[in-house]
């Protein structure tokens, strides 16, 4: 019972747009579609809601088929990026609108409206025009006009991008809950990795139209195929690295700028690699002048634990929360690490002091690297 | 130097302008007082030839506006290959000037034209020189102009409510009535307002096809060459008035829009 996509291609206008899709989604899962602007993840969800007319492949949901049905006859819930709510209509009748179109009973009607506004908690704003609503509020009232009908799937289009800070984590884990609540299958398209990482079961990275990587969030993150989700998914380090010595399958030895990795993700040929270095998996700690690199011995039975000294703290940049992101450098090699305001008062760091870098071999994440590819810097 | 200089030549087009737009204003005025035009327009015949083009006019405009409407949907939403050719052919009574239009509208609904003829053999049916003939010459004239103004009042609708309309299980025509039109309302009404004003002052193709019949533009015309100034006076200031009337709800309908 999943909603499946098989090598779906869109053109438009000559100009290929999405490149033969696939995935399959277990019913009541959410999937988060990540990519740039212009990768076609919008025109993903419009083929899914049939608004878009596929040129190849084949669509189906809990085993029928969608490709010949309207996006009327399909139960599919759409909020847009700009929430399209009819300005000409109440909040209201925004709601009532799909359930009209659907000719639900008048009894019925009234019956979900007040479910629906209850579990949004938007009772008090029925009455009011679009016009008249804040951009969290208008995102509420897209959402009850799409929850309303009880959709199969729900398809959410860039649904938080213009909210702000507050709104958008409020409107997420309220997204999140009716979702499980619900169990409804769910699309939800994003640029934003912080989202794609609370929001999605699983995530699909897409990019000009052809999908790069899909898996479980932490997958994608730590992870990552290609150099392209490396830095789409913000790992900010992504160093030019080579592999000097392979212990078996699990565990690798891998040489950068400024020091040597124990690694248990890498590739099985080639000596060049990229190595993804995620911020929240790196820890700092103040470092002894007598104390040298040393690397654990994985093959002890203890987890693998890279020991890297001689890190001197560039900057320390203030973030969102008690977070701080703290660039180290060494040997001309830039590293960026998240830190907690706490933890950096507690051992006494501030710039010009000398750290030491700990990171698990199994955070240590090697690509393959081509002759061509360009040395990508961290930001 | 260079700035004051192109002021004043910017000032010296602005009021040649206004001196030449204002003189027939100004010389209409002044006609109609010295010959009393407006005790001239309470004469039976005049009233007639009011009230043919008032009726004729109203109802040229609501067939264009059903029809204007419906081709601006379809070349809106409806995008096929050769639209583009499809919609420059509807936009032709735009730029075709009216005796042309008459004249081809004679040739096809004529006694003995493409369609005239077989209506008239068929049916004893005389289109032209009847008031049928000045509704469908009026009718001509104004359609692309409805047509255009429903086309852009449609693009104007912000393509992801007509895709909400869909997704929310909303068909084309549930979407042309509870979406597109309302929110187009302004516009169309417009468009309407303008189409009226068109047809009412319709004089070209009229003419061609009014036989003995006489709208406004036509007596106008006919009251001028024989030298009959009050009712043409008359009626030039009623239907400068409606121009001004109708350009006024224009207007007004778009800074409500704004």
């Amino acid at each position: 019972m999943s909603l499946i996509l098989d090598k779906v291609s869109l053109n438009i206008d000559g100009h290929p747009i999405l490149k033969q899709i696939s995935f399959r989604l277990s019913i009541g899962q959410s999937l988060v579609v990540l990519g740039n602007s212009g990768a076609g993840k919008s025109k993903l969800l419009e083929v899914v809601a049939g608004l878009l007319k596929h040129q190849s492949g084949k669509i189906s949901f809990a085993g029928r088929e969608q490709d010949t049905l309207s996006p009327q006859e399909r139960k599919i819930g759409f909020v847009f990026q700009d929430y399209a709510l009819f300005p000409h209509l109440t909040a209201e009748a925004n709601i009532l609108f799909g359930l009209k179109a659907r000719q639900a009973p008048i009894k019925e009607q009234a019956k979900w409206l007040k479910a629906v506004a209850a579990e949004l908690k938007i009772d008090h704003l029925l009455k009011r025009f679009p016009a008249e609503l804040s951009g969290g509020q208008q995102q509420r009232v897209a959402l009850a006009r799409c929850m309303v009908f009880r959709p199969e799937v729900l398809l959410l289009d860039e649904p938080l991008s213009a909210l702000d800070a507050a709104s958008r984590e409020r409107l997420a884990l309220l997204m999140k809950k009716i979702q499980k609540k619900y169990r409804v299958t769910m699309l939800y398209v994003t640029h934003d990795h912080n989202e794609a990482r609370y929001m999605g079961d699983q995530v699909l990275v897409i990019d000009q139209g052809r999908v790069i990587q899909m898996g479980k969030p932490e997958e994608i993150f730590s992870r990552p195929v290609s150099r392209f989700v490396a830095h789409f998914t913000a790992t900010r380090n992504i160093l030019p690295g080579r592999i000097t010595k392979r212990c078996g399958d699990d565990l690798a030895r891998v040489e950068v700028a400024s020091g040597e990795l124990m690694s248990t993700s890498f590739p099985a040929r080639g000596e060049d690699v990229w190595v993804c270095l995620r911020p929240e998996y790196l820890s700092l700690s103040d470092t002894l002048p007598e104390v040298s690199d040393r690397i654990s011995d994985a093959r002890s039975g203890k987890l693998a634990a890279n020991f890297v000294s001689g890190y001197r703290i560039v900057q320390i940049i203030p973030q969102s929360g008690v977070t701080v992101l703290v660039e180290l450098v060494k040997q001309g090699e830039r590293l960026l690490v998240f830190a907690s305001n706490r933890e950096i008062e507690q051992q006494g760091l501030h710039v010009n002091s000398d750290v030491e870098l700990t990171v698990d071999a199994g955070q240590v994440h090697c690509l393959p690297r081509q002759a061509e590819d360009i040395y990508c810097r961290p930001e | 130097m260079r700035v004051t200089g192109f002021s004043a030549l910017m000032t010296l087009i602005v009021l040649a302008a206004g001196i030449f737009f204002s003189s027939p204003f100004a010389a209409l005025l002044l006609s109609f007082a010295t010959a009393d035009g407006f005790a001239q327009l309470l004469n039976r015949q005049v009233l007639v030839v009011i009230g043919t083009s008032l009726v004729t006019a109203l109802m040229a405009t609501g067939l264009a506006a059903v029809v204007g409407t419906v081709l601006g949907y379809h070349f809106t939403f409806r995008k096929k290959s050769g639209g583009r050719w499809l919609k420059t052919f509807f936009s032709l009574p735009l730029v075709l000037p009216p005796s042309a239009a008459g004249y081809m509208l004679l040739l096809a609904f004529g006694r003995y034209g493409l369609i005239g003829a077989p209506l008239y053999q068929t049916f004893s049916l005389q289109i032209m020189f009847t008031a049928t003939a000045l509704v469908l010459a009026q009718f001509f004239v104004v359609t692309p102009l409805m047509m255009q103004a429903a086309s852009s009042a449609f693009q104007q609708v912000p393509e992801s409510l007509v895709k909400a309309s869909h997704s929310l299980g909303a068909d084309d025509y549930t979407t042309f009535i509870k979406v597109l039109l309302p929110l187009s309302r302004p516009v169309l009404v417009a468009g309407v307002i303008t189409a009226f004003a068109r047809a009412i002052g319709e004089f070209g193709a009229t003419m061609m096809v009014a036989g003995r019949l006489k709208t406004i533009p036509i007596m106008i015309y006919s009251k001028a060459m024989g030298g009959d100034a009050g009712v043409a006076d008359g009626l030039s200031l009623l239907l400068v008035l409606l121009s001004f009337l109708v350009l006024l709800l224009v207007n007004l309908l778009g800074e409500r829009r704004r």
